[in-house]
C-alpha cells in the first residue's frame, strides 16, 4: 500500500555543509502491516517518516500511497510525535479534535469520536484537563487518539515512546498493539530500540546512517496477537534470535562508521 | 495586597516627602488631592480626561490592529521582515515626538494628530514583539497541524496565534504604557486639548500641584488601561506554566 522508490534526499546543515540523509530508499509496506524503522541516531529515520507524511520535500524518487503519488500531507496518514506535539492552550478533548476541527467536522460530532477515543486510550474523565496536567504516558495516549480520531489507513509514528519511562513504554506497547490489532491499520514505526523494533513490527526495515539507506528489512516471525503478553514474547527463543542478529548488524554499522571517521 | 500596602507606602513617603522639604515645587499628597477635588469641582477635569480617553482608545486601536497584523506578517515570513523590519527598528528607537509636527502639517491642529502621535508611540512595540513571538512559536506544533492538513490560515488561527498570545500581550502592554505617554505629549505639543492642556496650563501657573493632580490622572488613565489589558491576558494566557518563586 506504500511504496518509496528510489528517495533521495540532501539539506544543508546550519554550517553549510551539505548532508545526504536519505540515499536511493526503497521500501514497500503492505496494508495492515505493523513496520518497524530501526537504526542508529542521525540515520535519516525521522526524515524519512517526514516524506511519508508529506511534510519535507526530497530531492529525487517517488513515495506513493495506494498507487497515488504523496505531494503533501493527506487525511489518510496521521503522524504521532515523539514530542507529543499537543496544544498546551488546548483541552485534552480539544487536542484529540484537533484534526477533526481543521477538516470541518461539525461540534457534536468531533467530541463524540474525541469522548469515545479518550475512552478507548484509557484517558476518560480527562477531557477538561490541560496536556500539563498529564503525565508523558497520559500525553501520548492523546496524541495517539488525535491520531486516530480522523480514521487513517496509516499511522507514521515517529520515536512516539522514546520520552516515556520504560514501564510505561511496556504498557503504551501493548496498548497500541491492541488499537492495531483491532483497527488494522498500516503502522511505520521509527524507533531506536531494538526491542521495541521487534516487538512490535512485523518486519524490521534496518536503516544505516550518512547516508541513510535501508540496509536490511529482517522478517519477525513472532506470533499474532501480541498484545497479550509483551514480556513473555521478550523471553522467547526468536526473540533473542533476532535482537542478537540486529544488533550484530547495528555494531557492524558503527564499526564501519567509526572506520569512515565519522562520529557514531 | 502586596500591591495596596505598597501603594500607601508609597502615599506615606510622598506626604512625608513633601512635607519636610516644604518648598512648593514638592506639594505633599494632600494637597494634590485638595487640588484635584478643586479641578474636579470646576469643571475642567470630567471634560479634559473624556477627550484624551477618545484619543487614547482611538490611538490604541489602531496601534493593536495593526501592531498585530504587521508583527504577524513579519514573524510568519521571512521576506516580510527583511523588508519591513529595518523601518520598524527604527522608528521604535527614534523619539516618537519628532513626527508631531509631521502630523501637524499634515492633518493639523486636531484629534487626527494626536491620534497618530499615540499610534506612532504604540505600535512598533506591539509590532516588534508579535513579530517575535510569532517566530518563536515551537516548530512541532506547526508541523503538527500541518501534518493534519492545516492551511496557512488554520495554522495561524488555531496554532501561532494561540501559542503566541503571552508574548504578544506583554508587547501590549508596553504598548498600552508608551500610548498614555504619546497621549500626554501629543495633547500638550500638538493641540492643547484634553489632559495635556490642563498640565500645560498648570505648568504655566507654575501650580505644582495642579501638574501633580493631572499626572494622578494620567497614571490612574494608565493603570485602569493596563488592568484592562491584564484581564483579556490572564484569560489568554492561563495554560502558561509559571515560575514563581513563592508559588504554593
Amino acid at each position: 500500500m506504500i511504496t518509496v522508490h528510489g528517495l533521495c534526499k540532501s539539506f544543508t546543515a546550519r554550517d553549510g555543509e551539505t548532508v545526504e540523509a536519505l540515499r536511493d530508499v526503497d521500501l514497500e509496506v503492505a496494508e495492515n502491516e505493523f513496520l518497524t524503522v530501526l537504526g542508529p541516531s542521525g540515520c535519516g529515520k525521522t526524515t524519512l517518516l517526514r516524506a511519508l507524511a508529506g511534510l519535507v520535500p526530497w530531492d529525487d524518487g517517488d513515495i506513493l500511497v495506494d498507487g497515488e503519488p504523496v505531494r503533501g500531507p493527506g487525511p489518510e496518514r496521521s503522524m504521532v510525535f515523539q514530542n507529543f506535539a499537543l496544544l498546551p492552550w488546548a483541552t485534552v478533548l480539544e487536542n484529540v479534535a484537533f484534526g477533526l476541527r481543521l477538516r470541518g467536522v461539525a461540534r457534536a460530532e468531533r467530541a463524540e469520536r474525541a469522548r469515545s477515543l479518550l475512552a478507548t486510550v484509557g484517558l476518560a474523565g480527562c477531557e477538561a484537563k490541560l496536556p500539563g496536567e498529564l503525565s508523558g504516558g497520559m500525553q501520548q495516549r492523546v496524541g495517539i487518539a488525535r491520531a486516530l480520531a480522523v480514521r487513517p489507513r496509516v499511522l507514521l509514528m515517529d520515536e512516539p515512546f522514546g520520552a516515556v519511562d520504560e514501564q510505561t513504554r511496556r504498557l503504551l506497547q501493548e496498548e497500541l498493539l491492541a488499537l492495531w490489532e483491532e483497527h488494522r491499520l498500516t503502522v511505520v514505526f521509527i524507533t531506536h530500540s531494538m526491542e521495541e523494533a521487534v516487538l512490535l513490527g512485523d518486519r524490521v526495515a534496518l536503516m544505516s546512517a550518512r547516508p541513510g539507506r535501508i540496509a536490511e528489512i529482517v522478517p519477525v516471525g513472532l506470533e499474532r496477537p501480541r498484545s497479550r503478553d509483551i514480556s513473555g514474547l521478550a523471553r522467547s527463543g526468536e526473540y533473542a534470535e533476532i535482537t542478537t542478529y540486529l544488533w550484530e548488524r547495528l555494531r557492524e554499522m558503527h564499526a564501519e562508521h567509526r572506520r569512515d571517521g565519522v562520529a557514531s | 495586597m502586596a500591591t495596596l500596602v505598597s501603594l500607601a507606602g508609597g502615599a506615606a513617603l510622598w506626604e512625608l516627602a513633601g512635607r519636610t522639604a516644604d518648598t512648593s515645587s514638592l506639594p505633599p499628597l494632600s494637597q494634590v488631592l485638595g487640588r484635584l477635588a478643586e479641578m474636579t469641582r470646576e469643571g475642567t477635569l470630567v471634560g479634559s480626561v473624556g477627550d484624551s480617553l477618545v484619543n487614547l482608545a482611538l490611538g490604541l486601536a489602531i496601534s493593536l490592529v495593526a501592531g498585530l497584523a504587521v508583527g504577524t506578517a513579519m514573524g510568519r515570513g521571512r521576506r516580510t521582515e527583511a523588508a519591513l523590519g529595518v523601518y520598524v527598528h527604527a522608528l521604535l528607537t527614534a523619539p516618537s515626538l519628532v513626527f508631531a509636527p509631521v502630523f501637524f502639517s499634515l492633518l493639523g491642529a486636531g484629534r487626527a494628530s494626536i491620534v497618530a502621535v499615540v499610534v506612532m508611540y504604540a505600535v512598533f512595540v506591539v509590532i516588534v514583539n508579535t513579530a517575535s513571538a510569532v517566530r518563536t512559536v515551537p516548530p512541532h506544533l506547526v508541523e503538527m497541524a500541518r501534518s493534519y492538513g492545516a492551511s496557512e490560515r488554520q495554522v495561524l488561527v488555531r496554532v501561532v496565534l494561540p501559542a503566541a498570545a503571552p508574548l504578544i500581550m506583554a508587547g501590549v502592554r508596553l504598548g498600552v504604557g508608551r500610548a498614555v505617554t504619546g497621549m500626554v505629549n501629543g495633547e500638550m505639543f500638538i493641540a492643547v486639548v484634553g489632559l495635556g492642556r490642563l498640565v500645560t496650563e498648570a505648568g504655566g501657573r507654575f501650580d505644582s500641584a495642579g501638574v501633580l493632580a493631572v499626572l494622578l490622572i494620567v497614571i490612574a488613565v494608565a493603570l485602569g488601561a493596563l488592568a484592562l489589558v491584564q484581564a483579556v491576558d490572564r484569560v489568554v494566557t492561563r495554560w502558561t506554566p509559571t515560575t514563581w518563586k513563592d508559588a504554593r
